[in-house]
């Protein structure tokens, strides 16, 4: 069951990252001269989003060993 | 690398008596754990290369243009954190600029050496809580010695209500504070996982057939390397922003910014 | 460009965070809650004395970094930068220089021109009159010329009528001899002749 849990987890912080990727690749294409903002910001936003796959991680993961 | 990292760790913790706990709590626990004494080996042998690169950057700067790849690669890495700094912070970020150099290099040649030795202080949680700690309480620090301490902690309260809506700012007050503490274990948490998660990830894939699978993952691991020392350190200047921001005029939809983001 | 990360004094640091490490170490070795097991079985092992320890070895890390590096550093920019500055502003001023190098050379070629077209003119001028007076003194000498050879002319017309008067006068008297020995020679025939003479003289 934590495997699934796990998965789903990862299904949608990768969903996530995907949306962050988006929308910044298309801020960059649309604005090329902002990329330098778009990119911390960007960065930061990743950051969260990955921060709530490794809680999951380390609060579900070690139940499977 | 695995081996490599064990004999590290034993060579390192022999003396000490968690080597024997270690022992007793068999591999697993002395993997997963980094005691005491290694740990503080590893931030010994990080601020020793560290201390090595700076001295042969040092040795550069005597000429006006800068000799040397270590010279001219310091004066870079200078530029990036200040321009970080100042960009994030204002112009008055320029004074944190120290702090947030020696943060950058301390993770920056942690996780560097992680790669080569198979733990390093990064990878250890309550060293990464001790780094988001300092980091922490000194944004409260500046916060408290730009706004007064009546100021800093009024901030968290949110915007001013009347009457009985009080208590939602008292609620406001409350989970300002949490969010304050979990910002903390947020910082030190993304470290140690993605340094720790990605040695992990090497151990399962080398577990999967007699050929070392996981190096693959080493390019990926060198970039995490940057990129969690730049996230490391930019968040540190946006938490700076967020506190010393009173003088420009935007400042009070960035706090709004800051309720939202956590 | 100097302005330290804080205003806490470097020994203050140091001793604390020599303090704060020694702390960690003796909470690392007597503290042991229940709570490091359970989160320890979570993945996350924790120990607050490795976070002690940590904080003052990055209390004394920090100043360390700032003295040893941050600070030559920052010299080594600040100092290169000024150079390159005074280098621009010593650039700069040669070239205001040379600008005004350059106008004063250009208003005195332009002077020099407008001094070498005055004085062209006037000696334009000068040669001009100078033909004019040179012209009108030629002028002048073939008129006399003219005129003195008009009344040597005339003088020798004179001369060469009167010659020719007595000449005919001789012929007349000689040819009037003649006739006259042939028949007489008087007074009134004498007489006639100068009559004649005279009448030739006016009908000339």
């Amino acid at each position: 069951m934590n495997v699934i849990g796990l998965g789903i987890a990862a299904l949608g912080v990768g969903i996530g990252l995907g949306l962050i990727g988006y929308g910044a690749m298309q801020g960059m294409a649309r604005q090329p001269e902002a990329i330098g903002k778009l990119q911390v910001a960007m960065l930061i936003a990743l950051a969260f989003v990955e921060l709530v796959f490794l809680l999951t991680v380390f609060v579900g993961a070690p139940g499977l060993k | 690398m695995n081996d490599l990292s064990k004999l590290m760790f034993h060579l390192i913790a022999s003396g000490s008596e968690e080597a024997g706990a270690a022992g007793h709590g068999g591999e697993h626990a002395a993997h997963h754990a980094t005691s005491y004494w290694a740990t503080m080996a590893l931030t010994g042998l990080t601020l020793l290369v560290i201390g090595f690169l700076l001295v042969k950057a040092k040795s550069g700067f005597t000429n006006r243009t800068f000799r040397g790849v270590i010279s001219q690669s310091s004066e870079q890495l200078y530029l990036f954190i200040e321009n970080m700094c100042v960009g994030t912070i204002g112009s008055h970020g320029r004074k944190y600029v120290p702090m947030i150099l020696s943060f950058w290099l301390i993770i920056f040649f942690s996780n560097v050496i992680a790669l080569f030795v198979g733990a390093s202080p990064t990878s250890v949680l309550s060293f990464n809580l001790g780094m988001a700690l300092v980091s922490i309480g000194y944004v409260q620090y500046e916060g408290i010695k730009s706004n007064g301490v009546f100021g800093h902690f009024s901030h968290f309260a949110g915007p001013k209500l009347g009457g009985p809506l009080v208590i939602i700012s008292a609620m406001i007050f409350v989970i300002e504070i949490i969010s304050e503490v979990m910002k903390n274990v947020s910082l030190s948490l993304r470290l140690f996982g993605n340094i720790n998660g990605g040695h992990q990830a090497v151990d399962a894939m080398n577990k999967i057939s007699f050929l070392p699978l996981g190096e693959l993952l080493i390019p990926i691991k060198l970039l995490t390397c940057l990129v969690q020392a730049m996230i490391f350190c930019l968040l540190t200047c946006v938490y700076l922003s967020l506190v010393t921001h009173h003088d420009e005029d935007h400042g009070h939809e960035g706090h709004g910014e800051l309720a939202a983001a956590h | 460009m100097s302005q330290t990360s804080s205003s806490v004094p470097t020994p203050v640091k140091v001793v604390v965070g020599l303090a704060l490490f020694v702390g960690g170490a003796f909470l690392h070795s007597s503290w042991h809650p229940e709570f490091y097991k359970t989160l320890e079985g979570q993945g996350v092992p924790l120990d607050f004395g490795i976070t002690l320890s940590a904080i003052g070895v990055l209390l004394f890390t920090f100043p360390i970094i700032d003295m040893f590096f941050v600070k030559p550093l920052q010299a080594a920019l600040h100092e290169r930068n000024s150079a390159l500055e005074t280098t621009f502003s010593e650039v700069e001023e040669l070239r205001n220089e040379m600008t005004t190098m350059k106008s004063n050379y250009e208003k005195q070629l332009a002077a020099t021109e407008a001094d070498a077209r005055e004085k062209i003119n006037s000696q334009i001028k000068e040669a001009q009159a100078l033909r004019q007076s040179v012209m009108s003194e030629a002028t002048e000498k073939a008129d006399a010329l003219v005129k003195q050879a008009q009344e040597e002319i005339n003088m020798e017309k004179n001369r060469v009528l009167a010659d020719l008067r007595s000449h005919v006068t001789d012929l007349a008297l000689a040819a009037a001899e003649k006739v006259v020995a042939e028949n007489m020679d008087t007074d009134r025939n004498r007489k006639l002749i100068a009559d004649f003479v005279q009448q030739a003289e006016v009908a000339k």
